[in-house]
């Protein structure tokens, strides 16, 4: 067997093993030494590589924003800032017809401007929203389909803990990913709130009606957001001017988002070792798919696959936009079954090199920074693909009475949404770059 | 059944009770650690960034013109941002995540994917569970004597960092402590694995972590 076959090889029993439950990073590292033990003949090379591999994965510095962005998220949960968020919003869109639902995307929205994380997200928010949602007579299943939706603004809105691995495996710049991610995540918020509205024109039944709050409420309801605000103009302005690098962004992100949650007396005791466990559990649980990743990436690129696939893919000169829409398809297929992360570090090792030698009519860095956002975007559509979307299960699991059944239904609408801005960004690249070339 | 064997399986889940209790306390322990580990770091970087901002801004004031005596004394009391914070961060930020590695395992939160396994009998589905967690155990045990044998790499070449110059094996041997209360943990939860296949019941809480 060459180191070619190997390689190919390699990628089958991975999908086995993945499909028969094996948890991803420990698979990626497993096939990774495998596969390096078959290459080399005995296991010196792998075991020599782990003398430094594992510490050198954990120990980087780009990596360290992760633990901070998700410390920061645990705050926000705690400190009280999804309520303020969701009643401001509510205090202005609630009166327009399917009004709450609209607000709780706003409050979305809001909330993934300082957390980097869908399912945390849709989880804070949910548990807000949804006996609202329910008070105004909004239908079961509409109300955990917003929600679901809503949760992966978490993560197009920067900050966003994919779009830092993309980065580093693509080798971009993070604060130029973050710059082009905003304008489509509110692209996404309004898509979904335009959604909201079309879905209670054509069922009248799912949304209840809200009475107008008065100018004094809405005022009112927007001082407590002020916090948020503030620390979101902070962290990810000054990210974008340069002021401070990414890193150095979130660690005062998350102390200021812990100051508030201090003050607002969401930090005793008991909470604050919630929020550790909790960043432990998901930190631990992504670097160590890193870590396997970066295992099992260096072994592949031993064996030349994806070197060998990019030079056969040029070769057979394929269209460059069929290739693309191939990828995409097979991310939306693939993120119906994997969560983001695992497939993010699984697939851009490989499809990157492939992708970046056709020709797009852009510069090399232009399309990294297009191609991340779309691959971001089609990869959080799986988040909210029935049967398997992630974040309808987070949801369901707090709205017992309502059948998952119901949710699939509505939910389509907001998938429809989002293949409409996938089709949009990928014809049109300059909403995604035009403010990178404006501030660089 | 009889009285005798009643307490026997009463006592032997006790003892596997609290066996459980103190493996779930070292995780939660060593997770706290790191967190807090964490948190300094946060810190660490607010005061350097903080630092930064004021000297450049008291560089300016000089050369303004403006409360030039102030801007003196304080640029002399070294104003600045902190020397080597890059290297702290580096060194931290790998122990919290070594610390954060025993409360992924013992609460299961390694991302998985369940689409198929849901179809297949629960039977089928522990026993792939053992082997898994068998492997990882293995795969941390591996793991942590290799980052004893990078250890010895350093003190042997004496390798220290740029800034700060403390020797590199200084940061190793701390991670290598959350390497090993892994390694343990993750044997604990093999073991356990193997209980709750002959037991035939869960013995272990699982809950899968947040992924993106």
């Amino acid at each position: 067997m060459s180191n070619f076959d190997i390689g190919l090889a390699s990628f089958a029993v991975l999908m086995v093993a993945i499909f028969l439950r094996m948890p991803i990073g420990l698979a990626m590292f497993s096939v990774g030494f495998g596969g390096l033990y078959l290459i080399n003949g005995d296991a010196t090379f792998a075991l020599a590589r782990l003398k430094s591999e594992t510490y050198s994965t954990f120990s980087s510095y780009s990596l360290s924003i992760i633990p901070m962005f998700l410390l920061m998220g645990q705050f926000a949960t705690h400190g009280g800032m999804s309520q303020a968020l969701f009643k401001a919003a509510q205090s202005w869109l609630g009166h327009l017809r399917g009004g709450v639902a609209m607000a709780a995307i706003g409050a979305c929205a809001g909330f993934g401007a300082i957390c980097g994380s869908s399912l945390a997200t849709a989880a804070t928010m949910g548990q807000v929203a949804l006996p609202e949602m329910k008070r105004y007579g909004y239908s079961g299943g509409f109300s955990s389909a917003t929600l679901a939706a809503g949760g992966t603004l978490g993560i197009l809105i920067p900050p966003s803990v994919i779009l830092v691995i993309y980065a580093i495996l693509a080798e971009q710049n993070i604060a130029k990913l973050f710059l082009a991610a905003l304008i489509p995540g509110i692209l996404a918020a309004v898509g979904y709130m335009i959604t909201v509205s079309i879905y209670v024109r054509l069922h009248p039944e799912a949304a209840g009606v809200r009475p107008r709050a008065s100018t004094r409420q809405r005022l009112g309801a927007l001082v407590p957001v002020l916090p948020v605000l503030v620390v979101f103009l902070v962290v990810v302005g000054g990210i974008y001017l340069g002021l401070f690098t990414p890193t150095e962004g979130a660690a005062v992100g998350a102390a200021a988002t812990g100051l508030i949650a201090f003050f607002n007396g969401g930090l005793r005791g008991k909470i604050w070792l919630d929020s550790f466990y909790a960043t432990a559990k998901s930190t631990a649980m992504i670097f160590f798919i890193v870590l396997g990743a970066a295992f099992y990436n260096g072994f592949l690129a031993l064996t030349q696959v994806p070197q060998e696939l990019a030079a056969w893919v040029v070769a057979r000169a394929f269209n460059p936009w069929m290739v693309l829409a191939l990828i995409l398809a097979l991310y939306l297929v693939f993120g119906c079954l994997m969560d983001s992360l695992s497939m993010i570090l699984l697939t851009i090792p490989i499809f990157f090199p492939i992708v970046s030698v056709l020709d797009f009519g852009m510069g090399p860095e232009d399309f990294a920074i297009w191609f991340g956002i779309i691959v971001l975007i089609v990869v959080e559509v799986g988040l909210i693909t029935p049967p398997v979307g992630l974040n309808l299960f987070v949801i369901n699991s707090m709205d017992r009475e309502t059948p998952i059944a119901r949710t699939y239904g509505a939910v389509m609408y907001f998938v429809g949404s989002d293949v409409l801005r996938v089709a949009l960004l990928v014809l049109f690249p300059g909403i995604s770059l035009v403010l990178v070339r404006l501030l660089y | 059944m009889a009285q005798h064997e009643l307490r026997s399986v009463i006592s032997h889940n006790r003892a596997q009770g609290i066996l459980t209790a103190f493996f779930v306390k070292l995780a939660r322990f060593s997770a706290i650690l790191g967190g807090l580990v964490l948190s300094a770091l946060i810190l660490l970087i607010v005061v350097s960034v903080a630092g930064r901002g004021l000297n450049t801004l008291m560089h300016e004031l000089i050369a303004a013109g403006f409360l030039i005596g102030l801007a003196r004394s304080l640029l002399e009391a070294g104003v600045g941002p902190v020397t080597g914070d890059f290297e702290l961060v580096e060194a931290g930020v790998a122990f919290a995540i070594f610390a954060f590695l025993p409360l992924a395992q013992i609460t299961g939160a390694h991302a998985r994917v369940d689409v198929l396994s849901s179809r297949l009998p629960p039977a089928f589905n522990r026993t792939l569970d053992l082997a898994w967690d068998l492997l990882f155990a293995v795969v941390l045990v591996v793991i942590a004597w290799r980052l004893w044998g990078g250890m010895l790499g350093k003190m042997r070449y004496n390798e220290t960092t740029m800034l700060l110059q403390f020797p590199v094996w200084w940061a190793y041997a701390v991670s290598l402590i959350g390497a090993c209360v892994a390694a343990i943990v993750a044997a604990y939860v093999a073991i356990v694995r193997i209980v709750e296949i002959a037991a035939g019941r869960s013995i272990l809480p699982s809950d899968q972590g947040a992924p993106g």
